[in-house]
């Protein structure tokens, strides 16, 4: 492939990059298996890139192969355990808007979204990122009620994990 | 819900959280090699193909049908033979088929499905095969029954004797079942350790669009 081509997607790559990063934080439960899945998407993307056309934004166009790398393509090398410590985990709140008891929430909120399977995770994801439910049934291949409907479900099963005595 | 406006918050404001990678890290990554599930199909399946393609092309009966004086069947085995090779190279080209079909551009549904369905094939090929394995077992014992002198003794023994004509079904029957169970078992180890996970999410998916 030219080193244009080579160079374009690198630089659009690093541009957007984020987007991979907040995959692999939803998929992975430490650094090296973040690495790991960030590189494994990466060259998903590198292997797609002849085939963007560019008539959607690089970052639309990267998530869903992101997406379905760490859904489908993925192969962890190690096993993973399903709980992650989140006690190391910062929150993004700063200086002025921070509220003890909005962090104790936003934990159990991540918390409560890693204990998710892999598809409810997609959603939750495209939820997060303002995705419509065109989009998010044409990236996971179901339909828009469908999708509507799971997103309900999943919205209750986080609130039930978040307060499971339903008080 | 008031919990997941607030994480939508944090979540859209996490973006400075990571440490970023650099261009040079990005270039060095795309040289490195793919560990994908699909890759390691395709070493699977060219590994199967490869097998028993070999054992096909070396399970040569011919000599075996001239030491007992049996040339004419030759020319059966041949054509059995050359459509078995024909078989091969579509197996090959379904396989390709799909292999390239399958693109992490697509949706997560579609992509599970051609990735099963390029396991699939390779599957299919190897029941093919092991069905010509047995195939080929019960042509060879009826041919050594038939047509084999050394074999009349071992006849009119079975003949005279029920008990020894059910035993020798019976260890036949043995043996076909032990053969195939041990490619059962093999199967699940190797692709189920592979595919659980892709099952699993292809199950979920399927049953949100009941």
């Amino acid at each position: 492939m030219s080193d244009s081509l080579e160079h374009s997607f690198v630089k659009q790559l690093r541009e957007n990059q984020n987007i991979i990063h907040k995959i692999c934080r939803l998929y992975t439960n430490d650094d090296d298996a973040h690495k790991d899945l960030f590189q494994e998407i990466t060259i998903q993307l590198w292997k797609a890139f002849p085939k963007f056309r560019g008539d959607s934004k690089f970052s639309t166009w990267a998530y869903r192969v992101a997406l379905n790398t760490a859904i489908t393509l993925y192969r962890k090398t190690k096993r993973s355990i399903n709980t992650v410590e989140f006690e190391g985990r910062q929150h993004f709140l700063n200086d002025v808007e921070y509220d003890y008891e909005e962090e104790e929430k936003l934990k159990l909120m991540y918390k409560a979204v890693y204990q998710l399977n892999d598809i409810e995770k997609a959603l939750i994801f495209m939820y997060l990122e303002d995705k419509d439910y065109h989009e998010i049934s044409e990236t996971l291949g179901i339909s828009e009620v469908n999708a509507r409907v799971k997103m309900n479900r999943i919205k209750g099963k986080l609130k039930k994990i978040l307060n499971p005595l339903g008080i | 819900m008031k919990e997941l406006d607030l994480l939508k918050k944090d979540w859209q404001k996490s973006d400075n959280s990571f440490a970023q990678v650099s261009e040079n890290d990005i270039y060095k990554m795309i040289h490195r090699k793919s560990s994908s599930i699909v890759k390691w199909i395709l070493i699977f399946s060219i590994l199967e193909v490869l097998l028993w393609t070999f054992l096909s092309l070396f399970s040569n009966i011919d000599n075996y049908l001239k030491e007992i004086n049996h040339i004419e069947l030759i020319l059966y085995f041949d054509i059995f033979n050359y459509v078995n090779y024909a078989i091969i190279i579509v197996f090959i080209y379904l396989f390709y088929k799909n292999y390239v079909v399958i693109s992490a551009t697509t949706s997560t549904k579609k992509l599970m499905q051609d990735i099963l369905k390029t396991r699939r094939t390779v599957q299919y090929y190897v029941w093919y095969n092991l069905g010509m394995v047995l195939l080929s077992c019960i042509i060879a014992f009826t041919i050594a029954f038939v047509y084999n002198p050394e074999m009349e003794l071992v006849k009119d023994k079975i003949a005279a004797n029920n008990i020894a004509m059910l035993i020798t079904i019976g260890f036949l029957l043995l043996t076909s079942i032990l053969f195939i169970g041990l490619f059962w078992l093999f199967y699940k180890v190797v692709y189920g350790t592979l595919l659980r996970r892709l099952y699993a999410n292809y199950k979920e998916l399927k049953k949100i669009d009941l």
